[in-house]
C-alpha cells in the first residue's frame, strides 16, 4: 500500500483532515470499523501512526480557530433589542454546542486511534482526550473574545434572573417574550443553555465573573429599590429572605449543569459572600439616610433597629461616623439653619443613637461637632430655655417633666455597678480615653447644658427670660412659672435658682402690696390707676436704661402711690422705671373707641395729644426727654392708627375731624409693631460693665509696669483678673477694647506698646 | 564633686529633695496668693489717688508700685517707683518694700531702702499693700528727722526751697 492510497484511506475514516467537509458535514459521515481497522494497520505499515494522531489535533485546532469560534463569536453582533440578546446568547451557545458533538465524535475516534496503536502521546497534560478537546475550546473562544460579550450575556442572565424574582413580572406576561407566562418556553430555553455550557465545563470560565457582577449589581438595585426613602419598616429579615429563595436558587440551578467537582464548595462560599454583600449594601444605604433617619426619629425605628444588627456584621462604623459627621455639616451647622432646628435634631440625633449604639460612644464622637457649633451660637442658651419652659408639644419640655431627677453637675461621678461585673466589657478601641463609660449619659439636658461647661450660663439665662416673661404678663399666671422652677430646681439646684425664686416671690408681694394700697381709705385713684411691680434690684438681672418722662397726670398718681407704699413698708420707697410696663389706654374717638395695651412711651405721646392738639416734634421731645429720632417711631404707632398725622414736616397733629377719614390710614408709615424688645440690659451692655472692670486692671497695670504689648496684658489679666468661667475676654476682644480706648485718648499706642497718657 | 559618685543616684535624690520642697512650698503659698489675689482686686476696684501697685511678671510675689508725691510737699505731682517683694510667710512678715526711683527723703537711702516703722517691727498682718503704700505716701511729707537713714535730707528739711532743689535733682537722675 503506498502513501498515497494510505492517505485516502485516513482521510475517510477521519473525516476531519479532509479540508473539504465543514464541520455540520461531517456528521453524515458513517464511521465503519472495517475501515478504522484497515486504515490503523496501514498507519503501522508507513509507521506515521504518531504523525497522524498530531495531524488531527492539529486540524482540531485549527477548526475550532478559524470556524467555530468565529462562527460562535459572530452571534454577539451588537443589537439595540434586549430581548434578542436572550435569543442570541440561546443561539449562539446552541451552534457551540453543535459543533462540539462532531469535535467530540473526532476526540472520540482519536481516543481510539490512540488504543489501537499504542501510540503513547497526551494532549496539553490532560489525562483524558475529552478534558483537552474542552480546555482547547475554552481557550481559543477566550482568546477570541468579542466586545459586546459581556453585555449580551448580562442581558440573557438577567432577563432569567427577573423571570426568577416573581415580583418583577407583571401581569403574567414574560419579560423575554412578551409571551404569556403559561405558553412560553424562555425558562427551558435557558436551562438547557446552561446544561450545555454546563457540559462544555464553559459555564464557570465563559459566564462566572459576568454572573457574579451581574448578582451584585442586582442585589443592589433590590436593596436601593425596596428600601428608598421608606424607614418606617425593617427589611433585613425580608431581604435576606429574598436573596435565599430568589437569587441563591436560581444561582444553584444554573450551577447544577456544572459537571466540576469542587463546584459546590465554591457556591458555598459565594453564598456566604452574597449574604455579607447584602448587608455592607443594606447598611451602606442606611448610612447613607442616616441624617433623614435621625430627624424622622421615632418613626424611623425600624430603619435604626435593622442598623444596629447589622453594624456588628459589617465593619462599617467608622464610616458611619464620618459619613454621618459630614452630613451634619453639610445639612445643619450652618447659618442658613435656625438654631431651634438645630436643637431638634440634636435632640433626635440623642434620641435615635441611643438606640444604635446603648454604649454612647458613637454618640459623643458624632455630637462632638454640635457642640462645637451650639457654642458658637449666641442664642443657644435661649432657644433650649426658651423650649425647655414652652408649652405645646416640645422635646426638651418633655424631658424636662419625664427625666427623674439627675442632678446636671459636670463631676458626677457614678459608681460602678459593683453586681454586674461580669457584663463588663470595655469600651471599644476608638473610644476617648479620657471618658470612662459610666460618665457616659443621655440626659439631654445635661448634655445640652453641658455643651457651656458651667450651668450659670443656663441659670443666668433662664432668669433674663423668666425677668423677661413676667414683666411682659404683668401679675399674671406665676403658677405654670413655679411649676417649671420647681422642676428645673431638681435638675439645677436650689442655690442655683434661689434669685429666680425671689423674684417669683416679686411678683406674688406686688400683687398683695398693690391690693393693700388700694384699700387704704387715704390713697385714691381718679383719673389713672396705678399697678406697680415692685422687683428687689438684687435679684433681678438689670434693666434696660432708657430716658422718658411721664405725662404729668401719671406722674402725680404714681407719687400718691409712692407716699402710700411708705406708709404701709415705713423706711422703704419705690424707684420707678418710667419706661418700662405697660398701660391700658381707651381712645374715644369721634365715631369709635379704640381699647389698646401700650408701652409708657406710646401713652405719653398720646396724653400730650390729649392736652394739645398739635405738636411739633423738637418741643415734644424736649418735654418727654426722649431723643427725636426715637419719638417719631413711636408715633408712628398712632399714625397708624389713623389718630395722630404729621400735617408737616415734624408737626404733628391729632386728627380730630374723621370727615375725611379715606386719607388718615396712612399705609407707608414705617411702624415697628410691639417691637419685641427686651426690657433687659442687653448682653452687650452687660459686658461693657465686665470690660470696665478689667479696664481698672489695665490701668493698675500700666500705672506701675509703664509699658505693656498686646499679648501681655492678656496674659496679665488671665492671671489676675479673670474669675469665673462667665467673665472671660479673648484677645481680639481685648484688642477691640483697647483700641478703642485708645481712640477715646486714654491710652497711647506705639510701637506694638500701650501706655498710659501722662 | 568626686568621681567615686554615681552621678545618677546624685541627680535623683536632688530632684525627690526638690520636688519635696516645691510641694510644700505651693500649699502654703495657696493662701499667700488668694491673699495677694484679693488685695489687687480691691486695689483694682477702688483706684486711690496716687497710689497704685501690680504684680511684675508671672510672679505674684514681686509687685511694683507707684506713688505720686502728696500735694503741698516737695514731692508734689512727682512720679515714684517701688519695688515690694512678698515673703511666703506674707502677711506674718512684712514685704520688703524700696525705692527704684531715686528718692531724696530723710528716711530713704541711697539704695531706695526704707525705714518706717509699720515695715519693721510695727508690722501687723492687718496692714496691706493699700495701707504700705499710702504710710509711705504721708512719710513722704512728714519724714521723721529724728533717726535719718539720710543725715543730709534731714539737716535740709527745715529750708524748703533748698530741699526741693535736692528733691528734684535727685528725682532727674533717673
Amino acid at each position: 500500500m503506498d502513501y498515497k492510497e494510505g492517505w485516502l484511506l485516513i482521510k475517510k475514516v477521519f473525516p476531519i483532515l479532509d479540508e473539504t467537509y465543514n464541520l455540520c458535514q461531517l456528521e453524515d459521515i458513517i464511521f465503519y470499523k472495517y475501515e478504522f481497522v484497515k486504515a490503523v494497520d496501514c498507519m503501522k505499515q508507513l509507521n506515521v501512526s504518531k504523525h497522524i494522531f498530531n495531524l488531527i489535533v492539529i486540524k482540531i485546532e485549527q477548526r475550532l480557530r478559524d470556524e467555530v469560534a468565529p462562527e460562535f463569536w459572530s452571534y454577539f453582533k451588537h443589537n439595540e433589542h434586549e430581548n434578542k440578546g436572550f435569543k442570541q446568547f440561546y443561539n449562539a451557545v446552541k451552534s457551540l454546542y453543535d459543533s462540539y458533538r462532531q469535535l467530540h465524535n473526532a476526540i472520540l475516534q482519536l481516543e481510539m486511534l490512540k488504543q489501537a496503536t499504542d501510540i503513547d502521546v497526551t494532549m496539553y497534560n490532560e489525562d483524558s482526550l475529552d478534558d483537552a478537546l474542552k480546555l482547547i475550546l475554552k481557550s481559543t473562544l477566550l482568546s477570541q473574545l468579542h466586545l459586546d460579550y459581556q453585555l449580551v450575556v448580562t442581558n440573557f442572565y438577567e432577563a432569567a434572573l427577573k423571570m426568577e424574582d416573581v415580583d418583577v413580572i407583571k401581569d403574567g406576561v414574560c419579560i423575554i417574550c412578551s409571551q404569556e407566562s403559561l405558553h412560553c418556553n424562555c425558562m427551558h430555553l435557558f436551562q438547557e443553555t446552561n446544561r450545555k455550557l454546563g457540559q462544555m465545563a464553559l459555564l464557570e470560565p465563559l459566564v462566572g465573573q459576568t454572573l457574579t457582577n451581574l448578582i451584585y449589581g442586582y442585589i443592589h438595585g433590590h436593596i436601593q429599590k425596596t428600601c428608598k426613602d421608606s424607614f418606617d419598616s425593617s427589611f433585613i429579615n425580608i431581604l435576606e429572605k429574598w436573596l435565599q429563595d430568589i437569587v441563591l436558587h436560581w444561582l444553584n440551578n444554573i450551577y447544577f449543569h456544572d459537571c466540576d467537582s469542587l463546584i459546590q464548595e465554591s457556591l458555598n462560599a459565594l453564598e456566604k459572600k452574597l449574604i455579607n454583600f447584602l448587608y455592607n449594601s443594606y447598611t451602606k444605604i442606611r448610612i447613607d439616610q442616616l441624617f433623614n433617619i435621625i430627624i424622622e426619629y421615632p418613626e424611623s425605628l425600624p430603619a435604626l433597629e435593622d442598623l444596629r444588627l447589622c453594624l456588628p456584621r459589617t465593619d462599617l462604623k467608622p464610616v458611619l461616623t464620618k459619613k454621618l459627621q459630614k452630613a451634619m455639616e453639610t445639612r445643619l451647622l450652618h447659618p442658613g439653619v435656625s438654631t431651634p432646628d438645630v436643637l431638634t435634631a440634636y435632640v433626635a440625633a440623642i434620641r435615635s443613637l441611643r438606640v444604635l449604639d446603648p454604649t454612647g460612644l458613637l454618640l459623643e464622637t458624632v455630637t462632638q461637632p454640635f457642640h462645637q457649633y451650639l457654642r458658637s451660637r449666641e442664642d443657644t442658651v435661649r432657644c433650649v430655655v426658651t423650649s425647655l419652659t414652652e408649652e405645646g408639644p416640645n422635646d426638651l419640655a418633655e424631658e424636662l417633666v419625664r427625666f427623674e431627677a439627675v442632678p446636671v453637675d459636670e463631676n458626677t461621678t457614678v459608681d460602678e455597678d459593683v453586681e454586674n461585673w461580669k457584663s463588663w466589657v470595655p469600651d471599644p478601641i476608638d473610644a476617648i480615653p479620657s471618658k470612662t463609660s459610666s460618665r457616659r449619659t443621655f440626659d439631654i439636658i445635661s448634655m445640652l447644658v453641658n455643651v457651656y461647661g458651667s450651668k450659670e450660663l443656663f441659670v443666668n439665662e433662664y432668669r433674663t427670660l423668666l425677668a423677661n416673661r413676667l414683666l411682659t404678663q404683668c401679675l399674671c399666671d406665676t403658677e405654670k412659672e413655679i411649676r417649671y422652677l420647681e422642676l428645673l430646681k431638681l435638675r439645677f439646684g436650689d442655690s442655683q435658682l434661689h434669685y429666680c425664686e425671689v423674684m417669683l416671690k416679686d411678683v406674688a408681694d406686688s400683687k398683695r402690696i398693690n391690693q393693700h394700697i388700694k384699700q387704704d381709705p387715704e390713697y385714691n385713684e381718679e383719673e389713672i390707676p396705678v399697678s406697680a411691680m415692685i422687683v428687689s434690684a438684687q435679684f433681678w438681672p438689670a434693666f434696660k436704661e432708657e430716658k422718658l418722662e411721664l405725662h404729668g397726670k401719671v406722674r402725680e398718681q404714681i407719687s400718691k402711690y409712692i407716699s402710700a407704699f411708705e406708709t404701709l413698708k415705713g423706711s422703704r420707697t419705690l424707684c420707678w422705671k418710667d419706661h418700662l410696663g405697660f398701660v391700658d389706654l381707651e381712645v374715644e374717638l369721634a365715631d369709635k373707641t379704640l381699647s389698646l395695651s401700650v408701652s409708657p412711651v406710646h401713652a405719653s405721646i398720646i396724653m400730650h395729644f390729649q392736652d394739645k392738639s398739635t405738636w411739633e416734634l423738637e418741643e415734644l421731645s424736649k418735654i418727654m426727654q426722649c431723643p427725636s429720632t426715637v419719638l417719631r417711631r413711636k408715633i408712628g404707632f398712632w399714625q397708624c392708627h389713623g389718630i395722630i398725622v404729621e400735617t408737616s414736616k415734624d408737626v404733628f397733629c391729632i386728627q380730630d375731624d374723621f370727615e375725611n377719614k379715606s386719607v388718615n390710614v396712612q399705609e407707608d408709615i414705617f411702624v415697628e409693631d410691639y417691637e419685641a424688645e427686651s426690657a433687659m440690659a442687653s448682653a452687650q451692655d452687660q459686658r461693657e460693665e465686665e470690660l470696665q472692670t478689667f479696664w481698672s486692671y489695665i490701668v493698675g497695670m500700666l500705672m506701675n509696669l509703664d509699658t505693656l504689648p498686646l499679648e501681655r496684658i492678656h496674659q496679665m489679666l488671665k492671671m489676675f483678673a479673670f474669675q469665673g468661667p462667665t467673665i472671660e475676654c479673648n484677645i481680639q476682644e481685648l484688642k477691640v477694647f483697647l483700641d478703642r480706648k485708645v481712640r477715646e485718648h486714654q491710652l497711647i499706642y506705639s510701637n506694638g506698646y500701650y501706655k498710659l497718657p501722662k | 564633686m568626686a568621681q567615686n559618685v554615681n552621678p545618677f543616684l546624685e541627680l535623683q535624690t536632688d530632684a525627690a529633695k526638690q520636688s519635696n520642697d516645691s510641694k510644700k512650698g505651693s500649699n502654703d503659698n495657696h493662701a499667700v496668693t488668694k491673699r495677694l489675689h484679693n488685695e489687687l482686686m480691691t486695689l483694682m476696684m477702688n483706684q486711690d489717688k496716687g497710689i497704685s501697685a501690680f504684680p511684675e511678671g508671672e510672679n505674684f510675689f514681686k509687685w511694683i508700685g507707684t506713688i505720686i508725691g502728696p500735694k503741698d510737699s516737695a514731692y508734689e505731682s512727682l512720679k515714684f517707683k517701688l519695688s515690694l517683694d512678698f515673703p511666703h510667710s506674707y502677711p506674718y512678715t512684712a514685704p520688703q518694700v524700696k525705692f527704684i526711683t531715686p528718692c531724696f527723703h530723710p528716711n530713704v537711702d541711697n539704695g531706695g531702702n526704707i525705714c518706717l516703722d509699720i515695715l519693721k517691727d510695727k508690722w501687723s498682718a492687718l496692714y496691706d499693700v493699700r495701707t504700705i503704700l499710702l504710710s509711705i505716701q504721708i512719710l513722704l511729707g512728714e519724714p521723721n528727722i529724728d533717726s535719718p537713714l539720710n543725715a543730709l535730707a534731714a539737716s535740709k528739711w527745715q529750708k524748703q526751697e533748698e530741699y526741693k532743689k535736692y528733691v528734684i535733682d535727685a528725682y532727674k537722675e533717673a
